[in-house]
């Protein structure tokens, strides 16, 4: 249950970075002025990286500890 | 793709991501996790990836580089009515993209050329918005032009290879083809924007793109 809800908060903070980073990517490429660019590149992207990042290793850090939960099961065996 | 698309595309991963946001239990299920892999990585990636590409294809084009006012008389100075005038001669008779003028003799055709070109934008950007701007006559080249970026389009064509200037002295056009005479500042075509030295008698012409 508690895996599930730090799942859940994980994959909200992935959810809202990449969303932030989505949205200064659409604004970016309305507005055609070559800041737009610079903006794109490193808010927009740095957003989605991280977004992205976060997400992988939310995916990583779960099965690590289901792993972890495993071996304790098999422990107690 | 036409930007609106790309447009369209982006809002719409943006839009799945907030209901990722809104309801993250979505994701128990199976299909909820393919779901969540392809809002929070697959849309993500790809969609960065095509604004970069759509972007990058924009900053070539002429209007982006003369969309800060400092290029203004750049721009002005594609329609001179004179064809001595390099860049307006090579705009105004196509024998560079009208749309991608600036980029064409501006880039660099070597390995990574089109990366250092934008490197170049970026140094242009810190400038404009960080530093004092220079007046538009003051400014000169990060580093001599290189005949490279002529020989891109003239090497081999005829009215180069057999031209009468370039043959009068044997040595002249192996010279050029080794960058050693310059095609710009050697004297022979060092009219080229001429920002500030334009005097009265100067026309425009108004036709083409």
């Amino acid at each position: 249950m508690e895996a599930g809800d730090s799942m859940s908060r994980r994959l909200r903070i992935s959810g809202i970075l990449v969303m932030a980073g989505l949205v200064v990517e659409a604004l970016c490429l309305m507005w055609s002025r070559p800041i737009a660019f610079v903006v794109l590149a490193c808010v927009g992207g740095t957003l989605i990286g991280l977004g992205v990042l976060f997400f992988l290793y939310s995916l990583v850090s779960v099965a690590h500890h289901h792993t972890e939960t495993s071996g304790l099961t098999h422990d107690k065996k | 793709m036409p930007t609106i698309a790309i447009v369209i595309l982006v809002l719409f991963s943006a839009a799945l991501a907030g209901v990722l946001v809104a309801r993250p239990a979505a994701t128990a299920s199976r299909t909820g996790k393919i779901l969540a892999f392809g809002v929070l990585f697959f849309l993500p990636v790809f969609a960065l990836a095509i604004g970069m590409e759509n972007e990058m294809e924009r900053s070539k084009s002429t209007a982006f580089c003369l969309s800060c006012h400092i290029m203004d008389s750049y721009g002005k100075s594609l329609h001179i009515d004179d064809p001595s005038y390099l860049a307006a001669a090579h705009f105004q008779n196509h024998r560079v993209p009208a749309d991608e003028a600036c980029y064409t003799c501006h880039t660099n055709y070597a390995m990574f050329g089109t990366f250092k070109a934008k490197m170049g934008g970026l140094r242009h950007l810190y400038v404009y918005y960080l530093k004092k701007m220079p007046l538009p006559e003051d400014i000169k080249l990060h580093e001599p032009f290189n005949n490279r970026e002529c020989l891109h389009c003239h090497l081999g064509a005829r009215s180069f290879e057999q031209g009468a200037t370039h043959n009068a002295d044997p040595a002249t056009l192996p010279a050029i083809k080794a960058n050693t005479l310059s095609c710009i500042s050697s004297g022979c075509h060092d009219v080229v924007h001429n920002v500030g030295h334009w005097g009265d008698k100067v026309k425009f012409w108004d036709g083409g793109s």
